[in-house]
């Protein structure tokens, strides 16, 4: 088994300048340190429909009402105000547009939060294919990739729970069974920027194979760096 | 004294009836009926205005429905729409009863109905599918409550795997409790 860098077509082009764009790793580098209600905000504001502040300041008042305004809540509330901004500046980007950025998010915030007990052996890297010896490769790459020769990952990545389908959870179930026909235990897991709940309802409708596939949901994205390669 | 003030001090005096005894052998009203000392005016008289969450929780319980019956155009989601209501749409009336005979602060209130007028803007379906997962654990963030499980039922933080060791519990990432322990 050997990972590859992913072929570089049209599509993968224009979402390589998505990606790269700044705004993404701000953003991405704001969940990762975010509390759970912060990344609940930001899911509402990159959905929303309104573009001004101060409404979401009003439907958070949690997040930026009183509590907000002394100790350790006057940290809160300014993390909150830059997310807050952050996710505004993704929600400007217009509606064609912001779908892109949202899932660059997701992937940017998912290789973050593994980057952050990644060992030296065990590289974080971005579409990545996992070849196999005798099957053919995979098209489509994996979001999010941890290198490890002992105990390499695959992560998917979805801003929301309906983006979790048969071919997704196929291709993850894939490449463990692939792993494992080669005495290689590859962990692999689903990350969703969507609450567990929904999530759920998603994959008991799936007859895909899902049994050893982990689900990362919105609520429990702190997992990925708590887990130890 | 400023001449904002002198009301809340002829209150304080002008109601303390049961302060000495009462003259010509009068017995003192009892506690049900005295009237209560205060720093400043209070009214006693039940409060009609007071927004309670019931009041709030149905108002979100419609808008849910209407975002549903939005949602469910788009045929190919129709189950999936449909599972997401029957799951969240008795969460959401169970915030009420969490809630059950205490008044919702102001913030909390207009929380509520500025993410039903948020959702109200929707037009799109499938951006109201999105909304469908999303809006209860807005309204359970405002009210103080949780929507991560079936109404009644505890949350256990289900998987489609256990989380490992190391990691965090589940029950542990309910919005609500995160950020009353402020952790990141």
């Amino acid at each position: 088994m050997r990972f590859q860098d992913a072929a570089r077509d049209a599509r993968a082009v224009v979402y390589a300048g998505i990606q790269a764009d700044p705004l993404v790793a701000r953003v991405a580098a704001l969940l990762a340190e975010a509390t759970t209600a912060e990344r609940l905000l930001a899911r509402a504001v990159m959905n929303g429909e309104r573009t001004e502040a101060e409404p979401w300041r009003r439907i958070f008042p949690a997040l930026f009402g009183e509590r907000a305004g002394a100790g350790a809540g006057e940290e809160l509330g300014r993390h909150a105000e830059l997310l807050l901004a952050a996710s505004l500046e993704v929600a400007n980007r217009g509606e064609a547009a912001r779908s892109q950025y949202r899932g660059a998010v997701v992937e940017e915030l998912t290789a973050r939060l593994l980057a952050g007990r990644a060992a030296p052996g065990a590289p974080v890297r971005r579409e990545r294919r996992v070849l196999f010896d005798g099957v053919p490769a995979e098209i489509h790459p994996y979001d999010v990739t941890v290198e490890s020769t002992s105990r390499p990952e695959v992560y998917d990545c979805k801003w929301g729970a309906r983006g979790i389908n048969a071919d997704v959870l196929n291709q993850l179930d894939d490449a463990r069974t692939h792993g494992a026909d080669e005495e290689i235990d590859i962990r692999v897991a689903l990350v969703v920027f969507d609450s567990r709940r929904s999530c759920e309802l998603r994959l008991d409708r799936s007859t895909a194979s899902r049994e050893k596939t982990r689900l990362v949901a919105l609520e429990s994205l702190d997992e990925l760096k708590g887990l130890r390669p | 004294m400023s001449a904002g003030r002198p009301r809340c001090a002829s209150a304080l005096l002008q109601r303390d009836t049961n302060a000495f005894p009462a003259p010509f052998g009068r017995s003192p009203k009892p506690p049900s009926q005295a009237r209560r000392r205060y720093a400043c005016f209070v009214s006693e008289a039940p409060e009609s205005n007071l927004v309670t969450a019931s009041d709030v929780v149905e108002r979100a319980a419609s808008a849910y429905r209407a975002l549903a019956d939005l949602a469910e155009t788009v045929e190919d989601e129709w189950q999936y729409v449909n599972d997401l209501v029957d799951a969240y749409l008795p969460s959401v009336r169970a915030l009420a009863t969490e809630n059950e005979g205490r008044p919702l602060s102001p913030a909390q209130a207009a929380a509520v109905d500025e993410a039903i007028a948020e959702v109200a803007l929707i037009s799109d379906p499938h951006k109201a599918i999105d909304w469908l997962s999303t809006f209860p654990h807005v309204v359970a963030l405002a009210l103080g409550g949780e929507v991560d499980s079936p109404a009644g039922v505890a949350s256990k933080g289900v998987g489609s795997e256990p989380a490992g060791a190391d990691a965090p519990e589940p029950d542990e990432d309910s919005p609500f409790r995160i950020l009353r322990r402020g952790d990141r």
